[in-house]
């Protein structure tokens, strides 16, 4: 097989459940985890008599997406029925837009890994088609010779996010699949747990030869539920598609499915003619006019784009990408480090550090302890009730900066602060950590030292032009002062007063 | 005469089984439907506005959670149901 000859071309369509409290077009709250059929009523069922309503945080969170995404918000958006047989849905056809979806256009910035974990990755733009606002279906579970049905699922909302054919490999459809879910998460619209079907995925692939324009056959395989398996499957789907062009036979459009046990894609029995949906616009909802009063409102909950805060701050507040790519990749940590920094703006860098370093240690091993299954968001569940204030690390990173502390004593310091909460100068003052500046006592401890017999080797190895011999009297002046000299200040005199 | 329908196909997708007889009497019928709006859409009019309805967003509804039926309530109403779900054929969307 010869992939460098060929050209893989992937649009996705995800779909999202939005974070309301009740269903898209019924009243019924919905959640995971209920026991089946406890979150349905008439409207979901689609009994005679009922009407739907469309749910107003439903078509908020969605505009607020197309916000967030650059989309153009047009002035209505409309529903269509999309008709088929199927047990997963009561009513025979499911409410979704066709021609007139909530959002159009719109793109979201990608990175893709660099050459290591220090060094930033490549960025592109991929563009969205649109995203429309549907109802998710009913839940089917298969025995012997039946299928169970359960509607808890059926009427959620779900945001369909469709991308242009602008992805170029696996990679970057993951990349775009992590930069999306910290969009929407980040925007409070959504909380992508895979785990609980939040998010899914239908990956559409086709392959052409390097240099064609034409798009080749495309496939979909659908109801991918996890970002490693929307990676596996369009590898595998792409090989697959190469080896039968090279081998001289033709792609067939074809809809497919994703077992990620065997790691095959399969091809899915056709639903006979399943894909002649015959849409028209729903009778029940009438065409919804969005007000541009609406959108202003909705612009101001628009959060910074998660790579712009990470340009932000490599770029003005000189942070390493290290620690940019970490504290971007959650809103509130982001937001804490920059409180920080407002309260002490000289070193960004160090602030950083902290928050990157010390503090999530901290905070995952607290959070382990407490909750071993919360492993997917230890942060944020931990950080609110984080005994640090932003203030609180900003003063201690500022008396180390001003050398009243050494770095080794502010780790000290921190621990208790993580432990306490208490301020920084405090701790100091009541450890008696101070650093000592005091160069007259400090420089008879040194007196006292260099008369030790014990160090004269040491001495006279330094004056001998041995530099590193030095050190070895640098540890009991240390010792003398309780740890609490100024070790360049010990550098200074020691050198003074050995000549 | 409009055209444009196949009336095996629209049978298949409504899954109803139609008999010579119905096919012809229907296809008759939705031949009507489909020329009268072919006389309609070659009516000399105006260029008018959309008139379909559209509300504002004061139609919509609060995200406010209500009471649900319970299980028990829905699984009463369908034909068959087992530990709280509806059992319905075997349906299979499994690898082939």
């Amino acid at each position: 097989m010869s992939e460098s000859t060929w050209e893989i071309v992937i649009g996705l369509e995800v779909h999202v459940q939005l974070r309301t409290r009740t269903k898209v077009f019924a009243s019924v709250p919905w959640g995971f985890g209920e026991e089946p059929n406890e979150q349905v009523d008439p409207v979901v069922l689609g009994l005679p008599g009922t009407l739907p309503v469309v749910n107003r945080a439903a078509v908020e969170q969605a505009i607020l997406f197309g916000l967030v995404v650059d989309a153009t918000i047009p002035e209505r958006c409309a529903w269509d029925r999309k008709n088929y047989f199927y047990p997963d849905n009561p009513k025979n056809y499911q409410l979704t837009q066709k021609d007139f979806p909530v959002t159009l256009g719109g793109q979201v910035e990608i990175e893709l890994p660099g050459p290591s974990r220090n060094v930033m990755g490549e960025h592109k733009s991929i563009r969205l088609h649109h995203a429309h606002l549907e109802e998710d279906v009913g839940k089917l579970s298969h025995s012997g010779s039946g299928s169970l049905v359960d509607y808890n699922r059926a009427g959620v909302p779900l945001l369909e996010i469709v991308t242009e054919p602008d992805l170029r490999s696996a990679t970057e459809a993951a990349a775009f699949l992590n930069a999306l879910v910290t969009m929407l998460t980040q925007a409070g619209v959504a909380d992508c747990d895979m785990e609980k079907g939040q998010l899914r995925c239908d990956a559409n692939v086709s392959v052409r030869r390097l240099g064609d324009t034409q798009l080749g056959t495309r496939t979909e395989t659908k109801n991918l539920n996890s970002i490693s398996g929307v990676r596996d499957c369009i590898q595998y789907e792409a090989a697959r598609q190469i080896r039968e062009l090279e081998e001289g036979r033709k792609i067939t459009q074809e809809t497919r499915g994703w077992n990620a046990v065997n790691a095959r894609g399969y091809v899915l029995r056709d639903k006979e003619d399943a894909h002649d949906y015959r849409y028209f616009p729903d009778p029940d909802i009438p065409t919804l006019k969005i007000s541009r009063a609406t959108v202003e409102r909705l612009q101001k909950l628009v959060p910074e784009r998660p790579f712009h805060r990470q340009r932000r701050y490599m770029e003005k507040l000189g942070l390493p990408y290290t620690s940019a790519s970490v504290l971007i990749a959650d809103k509130a940590l982001a937001d804490w480090f920059e409180a920080a920094v407002m309260a002490y703006p000289k070193n960004p860098s160090g602030i950083a550090n902290w928050v990157v370093n010390d503090l999530l240690r901290d905070l995952s091993v607290v959070t382990t302890a407490v909750d071993s299954f919360s492993e997917t968001t230890p942060i944020k569940v931990s950080l609110a009730d984080c005994r640090i204030k932003p203030a609180q690390l900003a003063g201690l990173v500022k008396i180390t900066d001003e050398g009243v502390i050494s770095k080794q004593q502010a780790k000290e310091v921190f621990a208790e602060m993580f432990r306490t909460g208490q301020e920084a100068g405090d701790i100091v003052n009541a450890k008696g950590l101070r650093q000592n500046s005091d160069a007259g006592e400090l420089e008879k401890i040194i007196q006292e030292v260099i008369a030790d017999p014990a160090v004269a080797k040491s001495i006279a190895e330094y004056r001998a032009g041995n530099e590193k011999a030095i050190n070895a009297l640098k540890g009991p002046i240390m010792k003398r002062t309780q740890g609490k000299a100024n070790p360049a200040m010990i550098d200074q005199l020691l050198r003074k007063h050995l000549g | 005469m409009a055209k444009g329908f196949d009336i095996d196909h629209l049978a298949k997708l409504a899954r109803l089984q139609l008999s010579a007889e119905e096919k012809t009497l229907y296809s008759n019928q939705l031949n009507q439907v489909l020329t009268y709006f072919e006389t309609l859409a070659r009516a000399d009019l105006p260029p008018v506005a959309d008139v379909a309805q559209v509300v504002e967003e004061s139609a919509l509804r609060e995200d406010i959670p209500s009471q649900p039926l319970g299980s028990e309530a829905v699984t009463k109403i369908a034909p068959a149901a087992r530990d709280g779900q509806i059992s319905v054929p075997r349906v299979v969307d499994d690898e082939s």
